[in-house]
């Protein structure tokens, strides 16, 4: 912490490897094998072949121009990352990071899961490779997930329920990281956001910067210039850390983050990390050092979301460099905003979005009406909303 | 001599080994946990291992976990705390080691921290997560007040990494028993002895061992393969837990247990390896 800049894991002064020492070899294992890889042209081209004719990718980029014309301003395109197989980004970098465990040796892969897309991504890619597989996932969110939790389950992968804490992602990544303590020497951890200690940011971020190339080359392709804006929704931050990668040195487009407003900034019951609060402090939590929403007493506050892939105290420290440099903005939608943003989706486009995605959505609605209709605002779509048409429900008294 | 010194020095006279009951600051609440502390000593305890209670200690399993809920719930603060060890420190010169997790000493600061506890009168600091390499401006913090540090070694912590930690630390190298997180166990590892061995070789440091020692003979298995301490936490924690509400009879409980965990720190004939 302080004067951290340059040193390794870091991000400007954001990331670093706060983690018990019985991980330490584990991380460095892992650390060492991700170097490897990086240069092994077997692996990658493995890699990316399953992207290709497994995932499919690469994901559309599309204009949705219905949506577009009815809110009158910017043309709207959607990074079409949920026909990504299993439904969302989370795929990709579990594809990367299985391929990654079976290079090192582990027969076993272990996860933690908030909306449940990481597990299934994950029991996805341990079926595919045959590897074992354990995902744990606090009770409040196996009761709003449930269609995933079943999901898993037949991909042949145990979901272990977690009831300590605040029973959400949060205490369901200190379930696995305990997990991981016992059982290093056979078993990888595949962390589901860029958050964690060194080198997961960095792991997670590369894994998903295939979402930012292919959107740069699709945009360029079709409209012919660079999008103005770049929008994405931040929990941990890994959709929107692998879209904004590509437009990093591109100091003409914006790039906006948008958080989990919850109830609102004036209630506690929000995920917002990077809009000033009373409870957004800098922090450790889950082996980073960033922003971290906490009460007086630097114990980590519970946070509430009507999507429970955004519902963490933690943001990944890159984002957290982002912000602190400006490069970055970040704003956040609440749940009513958002519950709006996803009819207005469904609607408009057909599209039904992971009500994590349609926080992005809710932030289109009131922006892109105030930027001329020549401007170009890319959305990444980063889930389908299947998983949450039961919630959906609840939420408006219906029974399905 | 530090109070660390003198503790060591004590027990090897006696031809015995430490030991270190652990309590989490707080639980049940920050005046009985203050009881729970003043039972250990006087049941013979040499070394107090205090945590302070964090919301998500992922290097702590479920007991110790619980306990930090309800030392939280309970309304324990930094200041309060402090508090609380400085009327311990004035009724023992035993040595307090302090764990703790990175966001309450980023919460106060490192050097606002260090220079609350060592005033405080705690000796140690052991904080769960952050390793030797993300430890430099504490460790110059603690320097500056006069804080020893602890750091941890485990079965897999390679012998160029024994050395690097070793050179950090001050007070002594806490020997992880087993794999995984704090708790209770039955079955204690014996790969202990081996770590053991390899650590004499590396270091002249005190070692002492924890993680899931729960019962007097594991105690005496530590005293066998060569350590200098014995760590018990979560097996004492769990008594706290089941007769929180019975404040006597807790306390009683807890005073046999650390008689009889004691009992077996001392070597049975001829002199301590």
């Amino acid at each position: 912490m302080g004067r951290s800049r340059k040193r390794k894991g870091y991000f400007g002064e954001y990331g670093g490897r706060f983690a018990p020492e019985t991980l330490m070899p584990a991380l460095n294992e892992l650390e060492d094998a991700y170097a490897a890889i990086k240069r092994d042209r077997a692996f990658q081209r493995t890699f990316r072949d399953l992207l290709r004719t497994y995932n499919g990718r690469p994901t559309p980029l599309y204009h949705a121009k219905s949506l577009s014309g009815y809110l009158g301003g910017a043309q709207i395109y959607l990074k079409r990352e949920d026909l990504n197989h299993t439904g969302a980004h989370k795929i990709t970098n579990s594809l990367g990071q299985a391929l990654l465990a079976r290079h090192m040796g582990k027969k076993r892969i272990i996860a933690e899961t908030g909306a449940g897309q990481h597990g299934v991504a994950t029991a996805t890619a341990a079926a595919l490779l045959g590897l074992k597989c354990t995902v744990y996932m606090g009770t409040v969110d196996m009761e709003r997930q449930q269609p995933n939790v079943f999901r898993m389950n037949l991909l042949g992968c145990t979901v272990l329920p977690v009831d300590s804490g605040s029973r959400t992602l949060k205490d369901a990544v200190n379930e696995a990281l305990r997990d991981w303590t016992r059982t290093v020497r056979s078993t990888h951890y595949v962390l589901g956001s860029a958050l964690g200690p060194h080198p997961y940011p960095t792991i997670v971020r590369d894994f998903q910067s295939v979402i930012g190339r292919e959107t740069r080359r699709q945009v360029l392709r079709q409209t012919g210039r660079l999008p103005d804006e770049v929008v994405a929704c931040v929990g941990g931050g890994s959709n929107a850390i692998g879209i904004f990668g590509a437009f990093l040195k591109d100091t003409s487009v914006k790039l906006v983050g948008v958080e989990a407003g919850g109830l609102g900034l004036r209630t506690a019951k929000h995920a917002v990390r990077l809009t000033p609060s009373r409870q957004s402090r800098t922090g450790v939590l889950h082996g980073y050092y960033s922003y971290i929403l906490q009460d007086t007493n630097g114990q980590i506050a519970t946070t509430h979301s009507i999507s429970a892939g955004l519902d963490y105290s933690g943001v990944g420290p890159e984002h957290a460099l982002l912000h602190t440099q400006g490069r970055a903005r970040y704003t956040h939608a609440t749940d009513k905003q958002t519950i709006a943003a996803f009819k207005m989706l469904c609607e408009k486009e057909g599209i039904i979005p992971a009500l994590e995605s349609a926080h992005a959505v809710a932030y289109a609605m009131r922006r892109a009406p105030k930027m001329p209709r020549k401007s170009i605002m890319v959305l990444n779509l980063s889930g389908r909303g299947d998983k949450d048409i039961h919630h959906i429900a609840d939420a408006a008294g219906l029974k399905i | 001599m530090s109070r660390y010194d003198n503790a060591f020095s004590a027990v090897r006279k006696q031809n015995r080994i430490a030991f270190v009951p652990f309590a989490v600051a707080g639980d049940p609440d920050l005046r009985t946990s203050e009881k729970i502390l003043r039972a250990y000593l006087s049941a013979g305890a040499d070394i107090l291992e205090i945590g302070y209670p964090f919301s998500d200690p992922m290097a702590d399993g479920p007991v110790n976990q619980r306990a930090a809920q309800r030392a939280i719930a309970s309304g324990i603060t930094p200041a309060r705390f402090f508090a609380m060890i400085r009327r311990l420190r004035a009724a023992t010169d035993a040595p307090f080691g302090l764990l703790l997790y990175a966001n309450t000493m980023h919460h106060l600061g490192c050097e606002a921290f260090c220079a609350a506890a060592a005033d405080a009168g705690i000796d140690s600091l052991l904080v769960a997560d952050m390793p030797p390499e993300e430890s430099r401006d504490l460790l110059k913090a603690m320097r500056k007040h006069g804080l020893a540090s602890v750091f941890i070694v485990s079965e897999l912590t390679p012998p160029e990494r024994i050395r690097f930690i070793c050179r950090q630390t001050s007070a002594f190298v806490y020997v992880v028993s087993r794999l995984g997180t704090t708790g209770v166990h039955r079955d204690f590892s014996t790969s202990v002895r081996q770590t053991i061995r390899r650590l004499r070789g590396l270091t002249s440091l005190p070692l002492c061992v924890g993680f899931g020692l729960s019962s007097p003979r594991h105690v005496a298995e530590v005293r066998d393969a060569g350590a200098d301490g014995a760590i018990v936490g979560s097996r004492l924690v769990s008594i706290v837990e089941k007769e929180h509400a019975h404040t006597g009879a807790m306390l009683a409980a807890i005073g046999r247990a650390v008689r009889r965990f004691r009992k077996a720190t001392i070597c049975p004939s001829g002199r301590r390896r």
